[in-house]
């Protein structure tokens, strides 16, 4: 299961904790499924760029689960003041945190020029002149999501021996997915 | 114009609206319990695929999690009776009345989400298109009037065959009496 997201979306953080957190810890940790993360970083959230920056820089030093969940739970206080760098140094160790902000060095604050252009729809590339070096990974998601197409966050989609399954975008809750995901387990 | 040709026009108008409504509940039907990619027809494969709609109607936000799985797995087996139903012409009021108002549930529904800033698919024909605008133009100005079409004309051929009846049946009566 692809989920294309962007963490400064209040429907986005409603899919993480009513079915993504369930789901990680009963089937992703069974091995039944296999999920991987996109970013999608809408260009009408201030800081959810920002946020994507700061969750790449930590899943480079092994800290993604905690960060995204600490982000995901105080997305209402750095959505108002964009101060994301406080809730990722609490969801590490200050080791790590100097590892994580060595990532974010030379990132400008927000997205890169080109991303909040018009081009953003049409998969456009950040210009290199502000762009950091995890940018790279939020572009290579987004121009991903672009081909699908991701029109909104959150969308998902499910793949199945070699199959890729329509997408689907919103919140379902954790039992009409298990439902699914047992349904297609049992072929 | 007279009025056998009018007549005539208003039946081909029928025939032609029963025809396109039916053609779209069984596509509507086919859509949802087709299987998925890489999956043969069997029971097992519908029941995904009609699981795989329930998260399409768990997207909408509308119903409480008890009711989602089972209405997922009644509605698109009702739209196949449904079609097939408007295809033979039997009853043709109450089919039409019927295609009206599930349309006009489908319509309340797009229309709850579209205002609440869902963006999710609309499930109409299977996972696709987003809801919005055209979704509601398409359902509201092409499936609604259809569906009238059917449940007018189905009532107008009822009343016209029961009152080129009466006459006969109150003569018979007469003719007891």
């Amino acid at each position: 299961m692809e989920v294309f997201t962007d963490y400064e979306c209040p429907t986005c953080k409603r899919l993480f904790e009513e079915t993504l957190r369930p789901m990680i810890s009963d089937y992703v940790a069974a091995g039944k499924v296999y999920l991987i993360h996109h970013d999608f970083p809408l260009p009408m959230h201030k800081y959810g760029y920002e946020a994507a920056r700061w969750l790449n820089a930590s899943a480079r030093v092994g800290q993604f689960q905690n960060v995204e969940a600490a982000l995901y739970d105080h997305q209402e206080s750095w959505a108002a003041d964009g101060d994301i760098g406080k809730y990722v140094a609490g969801a590490m160790s200050p080791t790590e945190f100097k590892k994580v902000e060595a990532q974010m060095r030379g990132c400008g604050l927000g997205a890169p020029a080109a991303v909040k252009s018009a081009s953003f729809a049409l998969g456009g590339q950040a210009g290199s002149g502000d762009a950091c070096a995890v940018d790279f990974y939020i572009e290579a998601d987004r121009a991903l999501g672009n081909q699908i197409p991701v029109t909104g966050t959150p969308t998902y989609v499910i793949s199945y021996k070699g199959h890729r399954l329509p997408a689907g975008s919103g919140v379902v809750s954790w039992p009409i997915l298990k439902q699914f995901f047992d349904s297609l387990l049992s072929q | 114009m007279d009025n056998d040709t009018r007549r005539r026009l208003g039946r081909i108008v029928l025939i032609a609206a029963r025809v396109a409504l039916a053609a779209i509940f069984l596509f509507a039907a086919y859509a949802k319990m087709k299987p998925q990619p890489g999956m043969p027809w069997t029971p097992g494969s519908v029941r995904t695929s009609l699981s795989m709609f329930a998260i399409g109607v768990d997207s909408y936000e509308m119903l409480p999690p008890w009711a989602v799985s089972p209405f997922a797995h009644f509605l698109p087996p009702f739209e196949l009776f449904l079609g097939l139903w408007l295809l033979s012409g039997y009853g043709m009021r109450f089919s039409g009345l019927l295609s009206a108002a599930l349309i006009c549930a489908f319509i309340l529904a797009m229309y709850s989400a579209y205002r609440r800033g869902l963006t999710i698919s609309c499930g109409c024909f299977g996972q696709g298109a987003q809801i919005g605008i055209m979704e509601l133009i398409r359902d509201g100005l092409i499936f609604l009037p259809l569906a009238l079409i059917v449940t007018v004309g189905g009532f107008l051929s009822k009343r016209k065959r029961t009152g080129s009846t009466l006459p006969q049946s109150s003569a018979s009566v007469s003719h007891a009496d």
